[in-house]
């Protein structure tokens, strides 16, 4: 390994030693103060770091890692987000479980997950990261064993996970067999001989499809997302939602590009068919639900949908019109579960349509930012979910996809219903049931307050503004 | 002091804005200070401009504040143009305004709604002095429907009682459908000049508009059609007497003195379009014709007090259009002043009247009023002398002998307008008189309340004054020929060209007239005073006409079978607006998807691997079949 190679790594090194440095800091005291900064502080250090790498240049660790600007661009976004629900997740943590310390490693870990599977070029690293992630998940999801839906969350994810792997495993060895290669370079340059992909390495691309398809709960792969969403700690869900979708999407993403396979009618049907019924099904399903998490759960199901429009578009408008999406998703998505978390009390998530009647009467602020938050989710203008549907219809209009942008329309139509129902909910007059006290010190509610309204004033400035975000996204991703 | 003016426009509405926000905490006492005061501030500043106006009377004032809005090639600002003519507007509206203020405060004083009451007052003045303060078609928009709000509000300030309701409803309707007219106008003005800024479109209209160009008459009719909803004249005339469901300050100061004069305003603000649109012009004249008699026999036939004022009112701005029919601005805003006087005298008057009455509006229910409440006789007979034109005393004589004049004497008046506009004059003076004699004469027939007090007889002895005086700032060529209000006006519009060789036939008219006038009051209290008997015999003979004129010419029975009921009709049978089913569909469709797919998500996980198990058959069958 070079100085070079080394220096290119440290983002993960730093994660991997502030997981370790966690765990030796809990051996000898449980403080669960100190652990959050840390954790935060070591997300900071490593997000500052690698704002200093140069967009332009590529960097390749063979076989397994690739630094070019996309890799380097979403990673920040990974670290940022994980950043901000550490941030949510110490107000939550704080007043319920009496071991929440570890909680931290394994968001640490998962980060670390996640930034492995976007720097990926080859299938060992991507299994690697995949597992990292969805192993420290398993635990996040069922942290509050006292709960007896966290637990069945848990256990459902680990058994529907570890499916969902054996087909990207048995997809991988069939891919292996047909080309010989691990590597993505090494699968692109076998197929540049064939027009037609090969019936068996096909069949090991479906068999990985329907693997990456259950990481990004598409349809039909969805039906997890609702328990475990519902059953998992708001911030978890939070992290779900965003984070580990995120790596996935980055990987599909580099791995399609590169492979360049626009070119095969099969693969383009599959995902067509894929997001044209995620976007349907998603919205339906929460179309009349009364839970907000599932609402929630149902929404980003359409939404990875959405995403898969520009993906599906391809070229570079389609590269910056996933990235931008991403990151407006990921405000968004992390605002809603954060308000969400605020309103959480020691026994159960306020995810009961009912704890928000008349919530902008009792706290006008925190329903004034979950207006926003949903606001952006339906894509009103002045919200980054605006700017973020109209990069994907620009990037799907700009190769004629029109039977995807059609729907994509449609349903933001749809999405539009549930959505104002919840701020509708907030208006409504609701008599009885006092103000609930505060119980914590007041910097805990500091903290939560100042996160949510960064999401808040981001969400409405890359909405209003969005060109910042864009220049920022072009000198990342045009390599 | 100009760059005080838009305090004029500012000030009641901030008065408007204390009185809402402060709804409920105010007392009447603080309530009734802020909206008289803050009117009473806007009329001393405009007493001071006007003083300046009166010396230089072709002064224009100009003061932008601040850009309203900018689009594509429409940049309209929030600009105030203040001359002569919008001069003689905002004196009247915070003057007249400022009194009906006063009288308010005494008459409104046991009415829950106290603090409300001032506060749509205080946004009325506002919005009409922004609609006459206007530089631009824009912003005088913003006014016109301000005012059609504050009236609407007003109309039914008592909403408790239904009727109040549906006249208030009457009324906003009615005057939209000519507010839609003028919206088309601006709509083509601004296609035709690509500006809307007032003094901009008078400087072009003469180059962009040929004499008697289609264009440029379509904008006149449709900005008459403005005019004619607002000002109430035919055949958009229905809703005023209705109005008056309204408590009586509310009818003394918009539905007499100033909202329904909009229409003369905009007419007079914009006459160099109507001069090259004759047959528009000629129209008016009509309009103002017709309107005047129809209202005018219809005052005759009414019993309860207001509407008699109402119908009149009417009538009296029949006058004025006729007036600008046949290019007499001058006259009409001379007439517009001192109908504004008289008018706002005999609806407050009138307004005293029924209250000390215990609420009785049937003049019938009346009489014997003059010795108990002398000034209220006294100067509503000055009023009512002032609006019949008594000869060479009131001034209301003055500015209708010059209307009556006009009309024959302009080069665009004839006999028919001068015939009109005579039988009118002496209908005028019978109703008029009717009324006094109802009211105020013979036996006591209702028991007469607690006396007013200072605040009401107050601005009644000061309009009276002004009902009497204000007309001797402009006399006729045959009585002294005193010109102060016609040459005030020549700053802003053109003196009248007469036809050639007329003006020998001028006091030949004025004695017509005046002993018309006279003839009038003869008759009146021929039937009214001397032979009562008569007037039953009277009535039933003519019964049939009675009932026609009393209800207006039956204007509101042909629109309610032409519009009401057939739109009645359509609404009833789409009932279930078939539209609507097809987003029902949607509704149900998605719901039927909603209730199919939330089967699939029941938490049984092997329910779910089931899932994952189709949907890779799925994609791998997809893949082989299209590879």
């Amino acid at each position: 390994m070079s100085k070079t190679d080394f220096l290119n790594i440290v983002p993960l090194f730093i994660l991997t030693s502030s997981a370790i440095l966690i765990m030796f800091s809990i051996s000898v005291k449980r403080n669960h103060k100190m652990i959050y900064v840390i954790t935060a502080l070591s997300l900071v250090a490593d997000f500052i770091y690698i704002v200093q790498y140069n967009a332009k240049i590529k960097w390749v660790i063979e076989p397994l890692f690739v630094f070019d600007g996309f890799a380097v661009f979403n990673m920040g976004l990974i670290l940022m987000t994980a950043l901000a629900v550490t941030m949510i997740s110490f107000a939550y943590f704080e007043q319920r479980e009496e071991r929440k310390e570890e909680y931290y490693i394994l968001l640490i870990l998962a980060t670390l997950g996640a930034c492995v599977l976007v720097i990926s070029k080859h299938f060992i690293s991507l299994f690697l990261g995949l597992e990292i992630l969805s192993v420290s998940l398993y635990s996040m999801i069922a942290y509050l064993r006292r709960r007896e839906k966290s637990d069945e969350a848990g256990l459902k994810y680990l058994i529907m996970a570890a499916f969902s792997s054996a087909f990207i495993l048995f997809g991988m060895a069939l891919v292996y067999a047909q080309c010989g290669s691990l590597e993505f370079n090494g699968i692109a340059k076998y197929l540049t001989g064939y027009t037609q992909i090969p019936i068996l390495l096909l069949t090991g691309f479906g068999l990985m499809i329907v693997g990456i398809g259950f990481k990004l709960s598409l349809v039909p792969f969805h039906m997890w997302a609702a328990d475990v969403y519902e059953g998992a700690p708001a911030p978890v869900t939070a992290f779900i939602a965003t984070v580990s979708k995120g790596g996935v999407i980055v990987l599909l993403v580099r791995f399609f590009t590169l492979i360049n396979g626009y070119q095969y009618q099969s693969l383009m049907l599959i995902f067509t068919a894929i997001a044209i019924a995620s976007m349907f099904i998603g919205n339906f399903l929460a179309l009349r639900q009364r839970n907000v998490k599932r609402i929630l759960a149902y929404s980003s199901i359409s939404h990875i949908g959405y995403v898969l429009v520009a993906f599906l578009a391809g070229g570079s408008m389609g590269v910056e019109a996933v990235s931008f999406y991403l990151v407006a998703y990921f405000i968004t998505t992390v605002g809603a579960f954060g308000i969400l978390s605020t309103l959480s009390d020691h026994d159960r998530d306020a995810d009961h349509m009912e704890d928000y009647q008349g919530l902008l009467w009792k706290r006008p602020w925190t329903a004034a930012i979950l207006s926003a938050m949903l606001l952006s989710l339906a894509g009103i203008p002045l919200t980054a979910g605006f700017i973020g549907k109209f990069y994907l219809i620009a990037a799907g209009v700009n190769t004629d996809r029109w039977l995807l942008v059609s729907m994509l329309a449609l349903n933001s139509a749809i999405g539009l219903f549930y959505y104002i129902r919840i701020i509708a909910v907030m208006f409504e007059r609701h008599e009885g049931e006092e103000e609930r006290q505060d119980v914590l010190h007041p910097s805990v509610y500091i903290i939560s307050g100042v996160t949510m309204g960064m999401l808040v004033a981001l969400l409405l400035w890359v909405g209003v503004y969005p060109e910042w975000m864009m220049s920022v996204i072009r000198t990342y991703v045009h390599n | 002091m100009e760059k005080y003016l838009w305090l004029v426009p500012a000030l009641p509405f901030a008065g408007a804005l204390i009185l809402i926000l402060g709804s409920g905490k105010l007392t009447k006492g603080i309530s009734g200070f802020i909206g008289a005061g803050s009117v009473g501030l806007s009329a001393a500043i405009s007493l001071v401009l006007g003083l300046q106006f009166l010396r230089e009377p072709a002064t224009v004032i100009q003061q932008q504040l601040w850009s309203w809005f900018s689009v594509g090639g429409l940049s309209t600002n929030f600009a105030l143009h203040l001359d002569a003519l919008s001069m003689v507007f905002i004196f009247v509206i915070t003057f007249v305004g400022f009194l009906i203020h006063l009288y308010s405060i005494e008459f409104m004083h046991d009415d829950d709604g106290f603090t409300r009451f001032f506060a749509y007052l205080n946004l009325f003045v506002c919005s009409m002095l922004i609609l006459v303060l206007a530089d631009n078609l824009v912003l005088m928009y913003l006014g016109w429907e301000g005012v059609g709000l504050c009236s609407y509000l007003l109309i039914g300030f008592w909403y408790k009682e239904e009727k109040n309701g549906y006249a208030a409803r009457k009324a906003f309707i009615i005057t939209r459908v000519g507010d839609t007219a003028m919206a088309i106008g601006l709509f083509m003005l601004f296609q035709t000049f690509g500006t809307l800024t007032i003094q901009e479109i008078l400087n072009l209209a003469p180059q962009r508009l040929p004499m008697g160009s289609e264009t440029g008459t379509i904008i006149a009719f449709l900005l008459l059609g403005g005019a004619v909803g607002k000002s109430a004249q035919l055949p958009l005339q229905t809703w005023l007497p209705d109005a008056m469901a309204g408590p009586s300050p509310v009818s003394a100061l918009i539905h007499a003195a100033t909202m329904v004069t909009a229409g003369v305003y905009l007419i007079t603000r914009t006459f160099p379009l109507f001069e090259l649109a004759p047959l528009a012009q000629n129209w008016v004249g009509i309009i103002g014709a017709v309107t005047l008699l129809i209202a005018g026999f219809s005052a005759l036939t009414q019993f309860d007090l207001k509407r008699v004022l109402a119908y009149s009112t009417i009538s009296q701005i029949g006058y004025m259009f006729l007036a600008l029919g046949v290019g007499a601005y001058s006259s009409a805003i001379f007439h517009f002043m001192i109908h504004a006087f008289f008018k706002a005298l005999l609806f407050l008057g009138a307004g005293a009247v029924i209250m000390v009455l215990h609420h009785e509006h049937d003049m019938f229910k009346m009489g014997g009023l003059k010795d108990k409440l002398p000034v209220i006789f006294w100067t509503f007979l000055i009023g009512a002398g002032s609006l019949a034109a008594l000869p060479f005393i009131t001034a209301g004589f003055y500015s209708k002998d010059q209307i009556l004049w006009m009309a024959l004497a302009s080069e665009k008046g004839n006999i028919w307008f001068f015939l009109a506009a005579l039988i009118g004059a002496f209908v005028t003076a019978i109703y008029t008189f009717r009324m006094v004699f109802l009211t105020f004469y013979g036996e006591e027939k209702t028991h007469v309340g607690h006396p007013v007090g200072a605040l009401i007889t107050i601005p009644l002895v000061i309009l009276g004054i002004l009902s009497f005086a204000a007309g001797f700032i402009e006399l006729p060529h045959t009585l002294g020929h005193f010109t102060l209000f016609s040459d005030y006006m020549t700053a802003v519009v053109p003196a009248t060209e007469l036809s050639p060789g007329i003006e020998s036939t001028e006091w030949l008219i004025q004695l017509s007239a005046a002993v018309l006038c006279l003839a009038g009051v003869g008759i009146a209290y021929f039937f009214y005073m001397k032979r009562t008997d008569l007037r039953a015999e009277l009535k039933s003979s003519m019964i049939v006409t009675n009932r026609f004129w009393y209800s207006g010419w039956g204007f509101d029975q042909v629109y309610d079978f032409v519009f009401v009921k057939p739109y009645v009709y359509l609404s009833s049978i789409n009932k279930n607006d078939i539209i609507d089913a097809f987003y029902k569909g949607i509704v149900s469709v998605s719901n039927f998807f909603h209730d199919a797919f939330a089967r699939t998500q029941n938490g049984v996980m092997r329910w779910y691997i089931m899932g994952i198990v189709v949907g890779a058959i799925f994609v791998l069958s997809i893949g082989l079949l299209f590879q």
